[in-house]
Order: structure tokens, then C-alpha cells, then sequence
């Protein structure tokens, strides 16, 4: 089985760790595939214009330069840990209240996607770059972070363009994905280092991006790990 | 103004100590090998390397992997590991699968004989070994290339039957790692050199430990330490009182700590504290007392804090970060000396030496907790360390019992 963290920050934009040391980090704890996820915050309201005068998000500009860093470290992961790392992104739409609030991750992402345009515009890019979009930490959340409902409450318009949903995000698990059978992922939400420690999830694939991809999408030979030292 | 003269006092007397400390390192460090120069056409000996494994340390995969690209002839590894589903075990499993070269085997084997779980690690591995020299290794130390021959040399010796190393404190990027490699490139390399040049005991840390297969056997093997916190410390002391040599290498090994927070740091110094009040008894006072930090500020805290208190306090800070970051920099000397160093764990950055004194003051509380207390938590279980660190199950029932009970409860609230 594969040992996975799909959602995963660096300091392109709210994590602690550089993205080389995040590499790292995972590397050295036998890990066999990463996406590296930064916000790309949607810039049209203050709470998004906020985040991008404090640098805490990727934008068009920087977007390359991101990309081709988590594609040359994702060489080094390679050749040094045999570990797959794979470039992505989490499309943060965040408003004032939580209902309207959503963030979706972009896995495999080609070219960049502003946050801004409407949920089917991204989904589609998304499809279109052959991507693979999660849902993430879609219910209410146990910590201090602010809930993103507005994917779960309007399930019935946008699953159907959803690989996959995070059943569970670091130390939370939504039994609500489980009820309504959607295909799951785990993911720890990393921003800082002791957030290794956390919910995962484990494929029974070969270790290649479209394996990967194919695994989550069609939702066989997953499973979630709760991954503790 | 008695109370501030009799600490300032003590301050000095600690100031002396440290300076010996110093001293006894940059001697340790550029300590003469020629002695072992007489058996180095002797041909070098196979080795089997023992590595208890238990969870991610930090740096985990370059710890393992420098063992993999040793510069000696003949050498097997051993990964011992308790149960299947320790993290380490797919981190011991990718190091094999990078090396297909050479000697590595994995031993996955749930081993209860004694209660020091590192021992009981041990076991199964030591029972594997095919050579006839034995190298205990933790898996939170990464070497160079040229480690197995340095260490080999001085084994070479048959009047050495045990061949153990400096440690340095490397990595660092949170505030528990920066004290715990601050500690441990000060106090404790300090007082691993002041004993072994000044007082000739022998003190062993079990993060490298070379030694004859015959000789460990002869003091009883690992079961002969199976209920016994202080392993390493033990071992050594018997092999000294066997009539062989216990020596300190002059070599650096890297001890890497990363990601530490400081509830794993104030952990790792209360239990090492502890083992050292049972094993020191009186002469652990004077770990206090050498502490010179803490008791320049005892007349802050115990008298009232004047201009003369925190001057003095100031001033012996000051001198502190100023040995310690000269500690550092004959460390980082010595081993670009030694080793042509290629690996890419970085020394102390100075600027973080300005939290030497902070680290102290922490350690001097810490100091208080062994005399309160005489139980540990290891890896998961709660003991109480007896006479010469000998470990016996904590009661969960009797009239004792209790206290223990509380404590855990309490931890846990706070958890």
C-alpha cells in the first residue's frame, strides 16, 4: 500500500515549512506520494485581498515559478526517497460566512486556475488539465479553523464533478461522506510539522501519477490511516 | 546582600566547571591517536550494526542511509524493529530496497524479556548477528562515510573492549530541537569529556557503542541489562570493571533533532536526570551547582532584582553564550578536520546561541523534577527507576499507587 498525503502547504503560501524542507520532512518518514497544495485565494473580496498583500497565496504571477520548484523538487523526492510528489493547488473561496465558503483541491494541475471564477469554470479547467478535484474538509471542523460548507450543502449540483471528498482532514473525520458513499480521501492539511501526524490515506496502486489518479477516482484500494509515531 | 554573595559564589565555582568542561573537550577533540597506531596494519574486522528502531526520528532516512555508504570492507545492518506497523518499519524497508548491495536485514520481532524496551529491541538483532564485533547504533544518529574506520581503530586495541563517541546536537528548527542540540553541544559533551579526561569513568552513551561480541557476553550479555534504564552507562561500567578499556572517540557523530517541541525536550532531561540522581546519587548536586546561569539568577528570584542581581545574571549570560558558541565552533572544527564533512545537517546558526542561557535556566527547574519524583514514562510505560537505574513495574493498584494515578490523569487533562 502506498502511504498518501494529498493536501499539503508550504510557505508559497500559509505553511511554516519551505517547500524543499516539506519535501524532506516527508521523505525521511517513508512516505510514496505527496501533492504539494497552496491556496490560490479567490482575490475579490477583502478576505482574499488580505491574503494576497500577505503573500499567503499563489497567484498568476508567481504561479510558474511555483510549479516548476514543486516539479524540481518532486525530481529530487524521486531520485532520493522514491517518493512521488505530485504539483497542485487548493482553490480557496472564502467569504464571511461559512455556507458560501468552499476550498477544493486541484491535484495534477497543469496551469493555473483563478479562484475567482465560478465552481463549474473551475471544475471544468480543472477537467480539462486532467486534474483530479477533492472536496476538502467539507463539514463542520472540531478546531478553530472556519468551516467551508458550501460543496457539501449544494452536493447535489457539483459531486457529480468531484473525484473524490476528504472523509477525514487532520484530525477530523465527516462520517457524512461515508453515508452518502462518495469516494474519500484522507489528508493531514499540512502547514506545520506536527501536522505529519495525522489522518492519511494508503492506495493499493503502482506508484504513477495516472495510477494514482485512477485509484481515487474509482475508489478501489483505498483506505485511511490515522498515521502516529 | 549575604544571600547574593553566597550564590554569585557558586556562580563563579560553576563558571570554573564550565571552563574545564571546555577545556576537556578541545582536549578530548584533539586527543593524540598515535596509541592506536601500532595495530593499524591489523586487518579491519566484520562488523554487524544493530539498530533498535521505534518510530520516525527526525532525519530518519539519512540516518539509516549513512550506515549504507560506509568506507569499510566488511559489515552487515541489522534494523530491529517490535511490531509491523511502526512507522520506521517502511522507512528500514525503502533504505533496503536503496541499497540492494549490501548486508541489511529487517528483524520485525515482538520481544517482552525486560523492561527496557530499547533492550528488548536489542535482542532479537543481537541474536541475528553473524560477526563477531557489535556496533549499537540509535537510529537518530547519521554519520560520515569514514565513521566505521575511525571507531575500528581504537577496538583494534585488545585491551579496548568498548569503543563509544562524542555526540553533537545538529538540525534544529524549532525551539524544543535548538535547546535539545544547545544541551547537548554544552552540557552534556561537556561533561562526557570532563569525565573521561579528568576522573578517567567511563560514560557511555548508548548512541554508538562498538564492541566485542566476547566481552559482552562475558558481563551477561543484553539480558544482563534487560531491566535497566541506563543500558549504555551500565554496560560500560562493567566492561571497565572487567579490566578493559572503555574508550571515548575522538570522532563526532551527528544527533539530529529537527522538529522537537519543548514538551519532548523537558521529557528527554527529566528522564535522563532521573537516571543520573539514581546513578549519581550526591554527585548529581553538583550538576546544579555547575550550572552557573541558574544560580546567578537565584538572587533575582530569591533576594529582589536590583541593578547589581541583574548585572551579575546579565553578565554571566553573556559569558555563557559566549563558551557555548566557542564550544560550537571547535566542534564544527574538528570535524571538518576529521571528515572533509559532506552531509548537509547544519551546525548551530550563532545567532541562535543567544538562547543558551534561556536553555539553562529551563534545565535548572528541570533539575528538581528527579529528587520529586522517581518514576518514568518510557515509550509508552511507566516504571520506577531503583538503585543503579534498575527499572520495576509501577503498581496500578496499592496504597502508593495513586500519586501515579494523578499525575496521569492530570497530563492527560493537559494533553
Amino acid at each position: 500500500m502506498l502511504l498518501c498525503d494529498f493536501h499539503i502547504h508550504t510557505k508559497y503560501s500559509d505553511g511554516s515549512v519551505e517547500l524543499r524542507k516539506t519535501i524532506d520532512l516527508y521523505g525521511q518518514a517513508g512516505f510514496d506520494v505527496i501533492a504539494i497544495t497552496d491556496h490560490v485565494v479567490n482575490g475579490d473580496n477583502s478576505i482574499g485581498k488580505l491574503a494576497h498583500r500577505f503573500r499567503l497565496s499563489v497567484t498568476a504571477e508567481n504561479f510558474d515559478e511555483y510549479i516548476s520548484n514543486v516539479k524540481y523538487e518532486a525530481e529530487r523526492a524521486w531520485n532520493k526517497y522514491e517518493m512521488l510528489v505530485v504539483p497542485g493547488v487548493e482553490i480557496s473561496k472564502n467569504y464571511i460566512t461559512p455556507e458560501k465558503s468552499a476550498h477544493i483541491l486541484i491535484i495534477d494541475i497543469k496551469d493555473f486556475i483563478p479562484a475567482c471564477m465560478n465552481y463549474e469554470k473551475i471544475f471544468l479547467e480543472a477537467k480539462q488539465q486532467d486534474a483530479l478535484i477533492v472536496a476538502c474538509h467539507p463539514h463542520h471542523m472540531s478546531d478553530m479553523s472556519r468551516d467551508t460548507l458550501f460543496l457539501w450543502n449544494n452536493r447535489d449540483k457539483y459531486a457529480k464533478y468531484i473525484d473524490a471528498w476528504e472523509i477525514a482532514n487532520r484530525d477530523d473525520v465527516f462520517n457524512v461522506i461515508s453515508l452518502k458513499k462518495y469516494p474519500y480521501i484522507a489528508n493531514s492539511d499540512f502547514h506545520k510539522a506536527r501536522h505529519l501526524y495525522s489522518w492519511k490515506t494508503l492506495l493499493n496502486c503502482k506508484k504513477d501519477i495516472e495510477s494514482v489518479k485512477h485509484c481515487i477516482k474509482h475508489n478501489k484500494g483505498v483506505a485511511i490511516t490515522l498515521f502516529r509515531n | 546582600m549575604e544571600l547574593f554573595y553566597i550564590f554569585a559564589g557558586i556562580t563563579i565555582f560553576g563558571l570554573i566547571a564550565y571552563g574545564l568542561q571546555i577545556w576537556a573537550v578541545r582536549s578530548t577533540l584533539k586527543k593524540n591517536n598515535g596509541a592506536i597506531l601500532q595495530h593499524s596494519n591489523t586487518p579491519y574486522p566484520p562488523i554487524s550494526i544493530l539498530k533498535p528502531l521505534k518510530g520516525l526520528d527526525d532525519n530518519l532516512f539519512d540516518n539509516l542511509a549513512s550506515f549504507c555508504t560506509q568506507d569499510y570492507p566488511e559489515y552487515e545492518i541489522i534494523f530491529s524493529l517490535q511490531d509491523h506497523n511502526d512507522p520506521a518499519f517502511k522507512v528500514a524497508r525503502k533504505i533496503r530496497d536503496k541499497y540492494p548491495e549490501k548486508n541489511i536485514s529487517i528483524i520485525v520481532e515482538k520481544c517482552d524479556t525486560g523492561l527496557n524496551p530499547k533492550v528488548n529491541n536489542l535482542i532479537p538483532a543481537y541474536k541475528a548477528s553473524q560477526h563477531g564485533y557489535v556496533l549499537i547504533s540509535d537510529s537518530n544518529v547519521m554519520v560520515d562515510k569514514d565513521y566505521l574506520k575511525e571507531i575500528v581503530k581504537h577496538i583494534k586495541d585488545p585491551d579496548v573492549g568498548l569503543v563509544s563517541n562524542i555526540i553533537k546536537g545538529a538540525g534544529g528548527n524549532t525551539i524544543g530541537s535548538i535547546f535539545e542540540n544547545l544541551h547537548l553541544n554544552s552540557f552534556i559533551i561537556g561533561s562526557v569529556c570532563f569525565l573521561d579526561r579528568f576522573l578517567k569513568m567511563p560514560c557511555v552513551i548508548g548512541k554508538s557503542m562498538l564492541m566485542r561480541k566476547k566481552d559482552l557476553e562475558t558481563i551477561g550479555g543484553f539480558k544482563a541489562v534487560k531491566d535497566v534504564l541506563a543500558e549504555d552507562y551500565v554496560i560500560g561500567e562493567r566492561i571497565h570493571k572487567m579490566g578493559k578499556k572503555v574508550v571515548l572517540s575522538n570522532y563526532t557523530i551527528n544527533n539530529v533533532n529537527e522538529y522537537w517541541g519543548i514538551r519532548r525536550f523537558l521529557n528527554r532531561h527529566t528522564r535522563w536526570g532521573k537516571l543520573r540522581w539514581r546513578l549519581g546519587g550526591i554527585k548529581y548536586f553538583s550538576e546544579l551547582l555547575g550550572n552557573p546561569v541558574f544560580m546567578s539568577c537565584m538572587p533575582i528570584l530569591l533576594w529582589e532584582p536590583s541593578r547589581i542581581t541583574i548585572s551579575f545574571a546579565l553578565l554571566v549570560g553573556s559569558v555563557k553564550v559566549l563558551g557555548d558558541y566557542y564550544l560550537g565552533t571547535i566542534i564544527r572544527k574538528n570535524e571538518f578536520e576529521k571528515t572533509e564533512s559532506s552531509h548537509s545537517i547544519n551546525s548551530i546558526p550563532p545567532f541562535y546561541y543567544l538562547l543558551s542561557p534561556v536553555k539553562d535556566l529551563v534545565i535548572g527547574f528541570v533539575w528538581f523534577v528527579p529528587i520529586l519524583s522517581n518514576t518514568v514514562v518510557w515509550r509508552g510505560n511507566r516504571y520506577i527507576i531503583g538503585k543503579d537505574s534498575m527499572l520495576s513495574p509501577c503498581p496500578e493498584t496499592g496504597m502508593w499507587s495513586w500519586r501515579y494515578r494523578l499525575v496521569d490523569a492530570i497530563k492527560a487533562r493537559i494533553a
